[in-house]
């Protein structure tokens, strides 16, 4: 059996990442994105916010890409066929762009973060292994995996550091 | 002529700035409800970094010479002048009604990002977490006093695992984890609750209300901003001067 690092050697700090609540807006979480990652020009990998409730428990995590998903309808649905159209006619990628963000994303920008986060279902503890953590966070499509103690939050697992556990063992 | 700052002056750089901000304000220069030049702007004209301009932009909004909204800008305020009470020796506040035990429930314990103007009421960079504390207190079941702390994360992180239902904010700051807290700056006035206030205390949305909003220092770091709304049939201050 392959020896793995544990979690609790491998996980980083939750205080590297912003913290939001759940009722904070949209709006309010562009606001904080900007702060954190844009003006800040902060080198914070994967650029992800982390949710909470009202007494600290993590409720899901967004990143900038769920933000813009979420406030333009038209990016939950697109089809191939929207995708070949635009990639092949310029005149229907006009007038797709002209109707993409529209005076409606700015009414999405009101509602409270929680309808664009990713729920936190997911988690590992201190003692499980980075390969578990690994196998999780590719199986779930995540960008970083929660670490739980007593039920608390005490880090989270990104994949970079999956990755450099998973090249350590294949390389070896 | 532009006054500028002074290397060569004993003032430190972000005082320098804040009066001389100030004296434009007052001297008409920027009037009410315009709109003062960015951060960055600032930087360039005076020559100083962010984090100077930030801190003298913090202290004329604290003193109420600014306001910031956010993603708009930073605004002159119409100032509300505070009564210059420089006997003040005790400030107590008392619910009308005499030996009433509040209750307390937690509404929230959490962290978060700043947003509005809680980074500078605070004196801390945009991007730095903050504990975040709601709580209503509550006279025989009835809804008294909202109230709302916001402590940087890195003055006291373990906060947000404490019982906060039973214990004061303040002195467990102080008993439990030695932050003593040598000064606090309160600010009083009437404002209009608005949906959530009126809600949780029992009026309805555009009643009255008074806001008693308190900065807390120890030695010269800021450990805490809090926002309380009470109710004004149920509150009143008490403020006794006695001359040295």
């Amino acid at each position: 059996m392959i020896e793995s690092k544990k979690v609790r050697d491998a996980m980083v700090d939750v205080f590297g990442f912003p913290h939001i609540p759940h009722w904070f807006t949209i709006k309010q979480a562009m606001g904080i994105i900007k702060k954190s990652f844009v003006e800040a020009e902060k080198c914070v990998f994967p650029q992800v916010v982390l949710v909470f409730d009202e007494k600290y428990n993590l409720m899901g995590t967004f990143t900038p890409r769920d933000i813009i998903k979420g406030l333009e309808p038209k990016l939950k649905h697109v089809t191939i066929k929207d995708a070949e159209i635009a990639y092949i006619n310029e005149n229907a990628l006009a007038s797709f762009e002209a109707n993409l963000f529209s005076s409606q994303s700015k009414e999405l920008a009101g509602k409270p973060v929680s309808e664009i986060m990713i729920p936190a279902k997911t988690f590992v503890l201190p003692e499980d292994t980075v390969l578990k953590a690994a196998f999780l966070m590719v199986h779930n499509n995540l960008v970083v995996l929660p670490v739980l103690e007593n039920k608390k939050l005490v880090g989270v697992v990104r994949m970079l550091e999956a990755f450099d556990e998973i090249s350590n063992i294949v390389l070896e | 002529m532009e006054k500028l700052i002074n290397r060569e002056d004993s003032q430190k750089l972000y005082v320098q700035l804040f009066n001389i901000l100030r004296g434009k304000i007052e001297a008409g220069e920027w009037i009410v409800d315009s709109q003062i030049p960015t951060e960055e702007e600032l930087c360039k004209v005076y020559d100083i970094s962010k984090a100077t301009v930030r801190l003298a932009i913090a202290d004329l909004a604290r003193q109420g010479y600014l306001k910031r909204q956010q993603g708009k800008g930073t605004f002159v305020c119409k100032r509300i002048i505070p009564e210059g009470i420089s006997m003040l020796t005790s400030f107590k506040e008392n619910m009308l009604e005499a030996g009433v035990q509040f209750s307390t429930k937690v509404l929230a314990q959490t962290s978060v990002m700043p947003i509005d103007d809680i980074d500078i009421k605070l004196n801390i960079p945009e991007d730095k977490h903050i504990i975040y504390i709601k709580r209503l207190r509550l006279v025989d079941e009835d809804p008294v006093l909202l109230q709302e702390t916001y402590i940087p994360h890195q003055i006291c992180p373990p906060l947000l695992e404490d019982d906060l239902e039973n214990n004061s904010i303040h002195e467990l700051l102080e008993k439990k984890y030695g932050i003593k807290i040598t000064r606090v700056q309160g600010y009083i006035s009437t404002i209009y609750l608005n949906n959530d206030e009126g809600m949780l205390l029992g009026l309805q949305e555009g009643s009255c209300a008074l806001l008693l909003e308190q900065y807390f220092y120890s030695g010269d770091s800021q450990i805490t901003y809090t926002r309380s709304v009470k109710r004004s049939d149920r509150f009143r201050f008490f403020i006794e001067l006695e001359r040295k």
